[in-house]
């Protein structure tokens, strides 16, 4: 499985929630298989899905969703230390870990030698660490959501690989106010 | 700790509802308020750059976040600043510690502080200078002046005003 086909598998749970989603090609798959105003798309800031999810959750009683990248996390590892120590119950991070940097073509990250997220994740203070296969992933995101007194960081792994794919056509001002309006904080609109 | 509390107080007056630091010294008597304040979150994070993730989140979530840094934190933050918070208009308030300025014992520090406005101009990121508790009042109109533009403003704190706290 690759993470074309995870995100797709992942829809029927993914599209009743707040989700935040890495920059590059899991956005891009995530608003072609099925755009909802209740995806944050990042177009920017590599790395930030994991504490802009976390920025969220505590703010807001809902359930939240971020979908991060193994090297993505890799670039803000820090903030696994904040989540382990903060996050709310209400907190999801989905690691989609395929072992490569998708978006700048499918170079090697360290998860693919000696590094373990599951590991560094544990060490950060994580309580609920999941390290799944592809078909595993949405029966353990359900699991997490359904939990109410743990946030879960759930590592899948799955295989690298992208599919032909083109930039989201959407402007950051429109992604930011239907997001929020998905929240029911806009009236404007 | 006046003027720490004084900092605090303005900055709820203008809205600010939700609170990061990554440590300083000049930022200790209000990482100490905000710690025993019910009225507001308030976490110390590792890193100034995952703040302003954390921020845009919490924004996103309807708080007005501020950040306590030091100037030093603007160089690790600029990509995040410019391509979450700029990119998607999230307001922010930067409450910077202003090291190397007058007073700073530190030599080292001399270098962040000789950029740190011109950085923050290159952003186009508005500044609001605190030297005196004078200006200690003109923060709460500035933590709104942050919704106002929609985007990060920047409170320096320098190093005098503070380390007399």
């Amino acid at each position: 499985m690759n993470r074309f086909e995870l995100i797709g598998l992942l829809q029927e749970t993914l599209q009743d929630n707040l989700v935040v989603c890495n920059i590059g090609l899991p956005s891009q798959e995530l608003y072609k298989i099925n755009d909802r105003p209740n995806y944050f798309y990042m177009l920017g800031s590599m790395g930030l899905s994991s504490s802009i999810g976390l920025g969220l959750s505590l703010s807001i009683d809902k359930n939240v969703i971020s979908i991060d990248g193994d090297g993505s996390v890799l670039m803000n590892m820090n903030t696994l230390a904040t989540i382990g120590n903060r996050a709310p119950s209400n907190y999801t991070l989905l690691i989609v870990d395929n072992g490569s940097y998708g978006s700048t073509g499918d170079q090697k990250t360290f998860t693919n030698e000696k590094t373990s997220l599951k590991d560094v994740a544990i060490g950060a203070g994580c309580e609920k660490v999941i390290e799944c296969s592809g078909e595993e992933t949405l029966e353990n995101l359900n699991k997490a959501l359904a939990d109410k007194v743990h946030s879960y960081v759930i590592i899948s792994k799955i295989k690298s690989g992208n599919v032909p794919i083109k930039p989201i056509p959407l402007n950051p001002i429109t992604i930011r106010d239907r997001f929020r309006k998905s929240i029911g904080l806009v009236s404007y609109l | 700790m006046q003027i720490s509390q004084e900092i605090i107080s303005n900055l709820k007056k203008g809205g600010a509802d939700f609170f990061l630091s990554v440590p300083c010294k000049l930022l200790a008597n209000m990482i100490t308020i905000l710690e025993d304040d019910k009225d507001v979150y308030y976490s110390a994070i590792p890193r100034e750059e995952e703040g302003m993730g954390i921020c845009a989140g919490a924004y996103l979530g309807n708080k007005l976040p501020c950040i306590m840094m030091q100037n030093t934190g603007i160089g690790n933050s600029v990509n995040s600043i410019v391509s979450l918070l700029q990119l998607y208009q999230i307001p922010v308030v930067f409450l910077i510690s202003y090291r190397g300025t007058s007073g700073e014992p530190v030599g080292a520090q001399a270098g962040m502080a000789s950029i740190t406005e011109e950085i923050l101009d290159t952003l186009r990121i508005p500044m609001l200078h605190c030297s005196t508790e004078r200006d200690l009042e003109k923060i709460s109109t500035f933590t709104n002046h942050a919704k106002v533009v929609e985007g990060p403003v920047a409170i320096l704190c320098n190093f005098n005003l503070m380390n007399k706290d």
